[in-house]
């Protein structure tokens, strides 16, 4: 009730002033000493990612509200349903959204388009952020030269594999294509019981790093309009490397056609992997699960076609601040958290990467043999998806697990599997035009 | 069925005041016989009134906005959307798309009879048992039927993938090492003929319980003698179901034809969470899951709607031909 009339305070005074007047200035030009006393700000967190959050964000309210006096209340969202969930919240407006939430670095360009997200680009020139944020996570939540939230945490995917059974067989890291090829037909040769290299169609993020490896694009901006580029010549490369792996070499059986990430997680826990493409967060999850493979798994950055390394999805969310009557107070606790001490805790806590370069030189700088490839993965080959509510749509008719599935398959052939996606995704760029 | 007790009650009505008011037939009498049909006339209605008001706010509202937004293109924003009217544009796609015609509709009516024909055939053949056993056998029977019915369709759906879990799942396995597949290079999923096998397993094992008793409560309704009757005149079991069995309880086979054919149809649980149904094998789309991936994968709120629109009023139509069997049979009986 309270919430509602105080909401109805703010539609009117923004429409007394001008939405600029609203920004920064109108709440009597509050700095970074919002004063928050009896307030509470709504948080919404996605589940899953830190195996217990509840210690962590009682501390981060404590020293919230012993900065500004006003109190958080963190609800979980799951990551299946979230966007439907946030949907429904931005549709029902200022009253139904939190104040603070995470958002899913592919689900910022949606949301900024309905206007639900405070624009901080300001904020963070003022706090002397900007240039202390990585590149390609910073750019990720960028539209038009707007920032919609800071980079918290972020992860990106590199090559897991079985220590112990690259050196029972003498078996190198690969460091190029034809090597990481070679290696796989020698492991299904020698270890029948594994699976040499997953090909899993259901996995996005598996397929994307060889279209990039070849040095293709998933689109690319043309003026104002998206284009697919999934069926260049030099993306269908990739696929063709990538699907051959397991159409000619054999090297991923026929279950793998329909796993997603999950079932190569759940694979990998019990034991059934030699090597995979896996994200940064999995090492220590895979040997919580199954203790038997401590010490037996290493990593490398995913090799490039002919050495170096192929780039990668970075993934990752966002803290981003809604458009409510409490935007200032929400900024002071998206820095709170996505800056120094918290931000380092969250991403020990969780195994993922915080968003500021000082701080991902820090883990860097510790040379842990599973987080040091994964880090210069990130630093150095970390990709984003086209930033556009359209490629949320393609993800969500997962247009490129369809095109994988149905090569692997044998329903159709490596360019018409692209070509068709291809045509898919221009639909989906041209109906949000 | 509604003017049928709007006409019962008043017949019934009207004899009651015929009744109380024998002689007299004054003005004041009309009168009150007027007023007393009036009440007649309006007070099944009234009486209707509660249901018919949540029935409307519950399904009748939420299918009008159905409707609306088939005809629109809807765009979420920040404290509520905008919508562009559109007029049947989103009908015309629909329709004229090759997805619906060669995959969607296919598989969703062909799912649906499939899925159909074998619940109510095992649903009848296990009433049938049912109805032979004698009382504790018949308990833990029933039981173990009705503990296929409670469980929720998800975890029947997980049970089922476990099942023909490609290489690992037990039905794969036991394929294999008979020789009719080779496990590693076979995935059941990704072929919409075993996919669309394991949906109708699936959903027959979770819909035939209900046929069961259904069917069984019929059953116990026929009078022995009609059986010793025909099996006095030389009728086999075969004939004396056929010929006893079947035309006495035939409303009850077709309320619970009526009824899975409903629920067959839109399936949806089911084949969104098998491996690939959730939209990376568009071979596999069913009416349901197309509309979903419309509307909430590509936020294509009015394509989703006029796929929802399309598959309401397929069921429309075979619920008014349904009904009017239902009917003409109920007639014939009387």
């Amino acid at each position: 009730m309270k919430r509602r009339v105080i909401a109805a305070g703010c539609i009117a005074l923004t429409l007394t002033l001008t939405a600029t007047a609203c920004g920064d200035d109108g709440d009597g030009g509050s700095g970074d000493k919002a004063d928050g006393k009896g307030k509470t700000l709504t948080v919404w967190i996605m589940e899953g990612t830190n195996p217990d959050p509840r210690p962590f964000f009682k501390e981060v309210g404590a020293a919230f509200e012993k900065k500004t006096g006003a109190k958080i209340k963190v609800e979980y969202q799951q990551w299946a349903t979230a966007q439907k969930k946030f949907t429904t919240a931005i549709e029902g407006g200022e009253d139904q959204v939190p104040d603070v939430a995470e958002v899913g670095t592919t689900w910022v360009p949606q949301f900024a388009e309905t206007g639900a997200l405070v624009d901080v680009t300001d904020d963070v020139k003022k706090s002397g952020l900007t240039n202390d944020l990585v590149e390609g996570l910073k750019d990720a939540g960028t539209l038009d030269g707007k920032q919609y939230g800071m980079p918290w945490y972020a992860g990106v995917r590199s090559i897991v594999y079985r220590k112990d059974i690259f050196e029972k067989h003498k078996l190198k890291a690969p460091t190029n294509w034809k090597e990481l090829q070679e290696t796989a037909k020698t492991l299904k040769e020698k270890e029948p019981g594994l699976v040499p290299f997953p090909v899993a169609g259901g996995a996005e993020m598996f397929a994307t790093a060889f279209v990039w490896g070849a040095g293709g694009e998933l689109a690319t901006k043309q003026g104002d309009v998206w284009k697919s580029e999934i069926n260049s010549p030099k993306s269908i490369e990739g696929l063709e490397y990538y699907t051959g792996l397991a159409t000619k070499d054999k090297v991923s059986p026929a279950k793998v056609n329909t796993w997603t990430e999950k079932e190569v997680g759940d694979a990998w826990n019990k034991g059934e992997i030699a090597m995979s493409v896996s994200g940064n967060w999995t090492p220590k999850a895979i040997v919580e699960a199954n203790p038997k493979l401590k010490g037996k798994l290493a990593a490398i950055p995913i090799p490039g076609q002919t050495g170096g390394m192929s780039k990668s999805f970075l993934g990752g969310s966002y803290l981003s601040a809604f458009n409510t009557d409490k935007k200032d107070l929400a900024w002071e606790l998206v820095k709170l958290m996505t800056t120094g001490e918290f931000a380092a805790k969250w991403a020990k806590q969780t195994n993922y990467f915080p968003g500021q370069n000082s701080e991902l030189k820090k883990i860097e700088d510790q040379k842990d043999p599973l987080v040091e490839p994964f880090a210069k993965q990130m630093i150095e080959a970390g990709a984003t998806v086209p930033k556009t509510k359209a490629y949320g749509e393609i993800q969500g008719s997962q247009v490129i697990p369809g095109m994988v599935q149905s090569i692997l398959t044998g329903k159709s052939s490596v360019k018409e599997a692209a070509d068709k996606a291809a045509k898919d995704m221009d639909e989906m760029f041209a109906k949000d035009k | 069925m509604k003017e049928m007790l709007v006409g019962d009650g008043s017949k019934a009505g009207s004899s009651g005041s015929s009744g109380l008011s024998p002689a007299a037939p004054t003005d004041n009498g009309e009168a009150a016989r007027r007023r007393k049909r009036l009440v007649n006339l309006t007070r099944p209605w009234v009486l209707l009134a509660p249901s018919l008001i949540v029935l409307a706010g519950l399904l009748l509202w939420p299918l009008i906005q159905v409707g609306k937004l088939s005809l629109q293109d809807y765009k979420v924003k920040f404290g509520g959307g905008e919508a562009t009217f559109t007029g049947f544009d989103h009908y015309k796609d629909l329709l004229k798309s090759d997805l619906l015609w060669k995959t969607v509709l296919p598989n969703t009516v062909f799912f649906a009879i499939a899925c159909v024909g074998l619940t109510v055939a095992l649903g009848t053949a296990v009433a049938l048992l049912l109805n032979r056993l004698g009382p504790t056998w018949k308990l833990i029977c029933s039981v173990s039927i009705l503990a296929a019915w409670a469980m929720p369709a998800v975890t029947g759906t997980y049970v089922w993938i476990w099942l023909f879990s490609p290489e690992d799942g037990m039905v794969s396995q036991m394929a294999d090492s008979m020789g009719l597949i080779d496990a590693e290079t076979t995935n059941w999923f990704t072929e919409r003929l075993p996919f669309y096998g394991i949906a109708t397993l699936n959903v027959v094992h979770h819909g035939f319980p209900f046929v069961a008793i259904t069917v069984l409560a019929g059953l116990l309704t026929i009078p022995k003698e009609l059986y010793e009757a025909g099996e006095l005149d030389g009728a086999n079991a075969w004939q004396r179901f056929w010929k006893i069995t079947v035309p006495t309880i035939k409303p009850v086979f077709l309320v619970v034809t009526i009824l899975s054919t409903i629920w067959d149809f839109k399936v949806f649980t089911q084949v969104f969470l098998m491996p690939g149904g959730s939209g990376s094998n568009p071979d596999v789309y069913n009416l349901g899951v197309y509309s979903y991936i419309e509307a909430f994968a590509k936020n294509d709120y009015g394509a989703g709607a006029a796929a929802a629109v399309l598959l309401t009023l397929l069921l429309l139509v075979i619920t008014i031909v349904y009904i009017r069997t239902l009917f003409r049979q109920g007639e014939e009986d009387l």
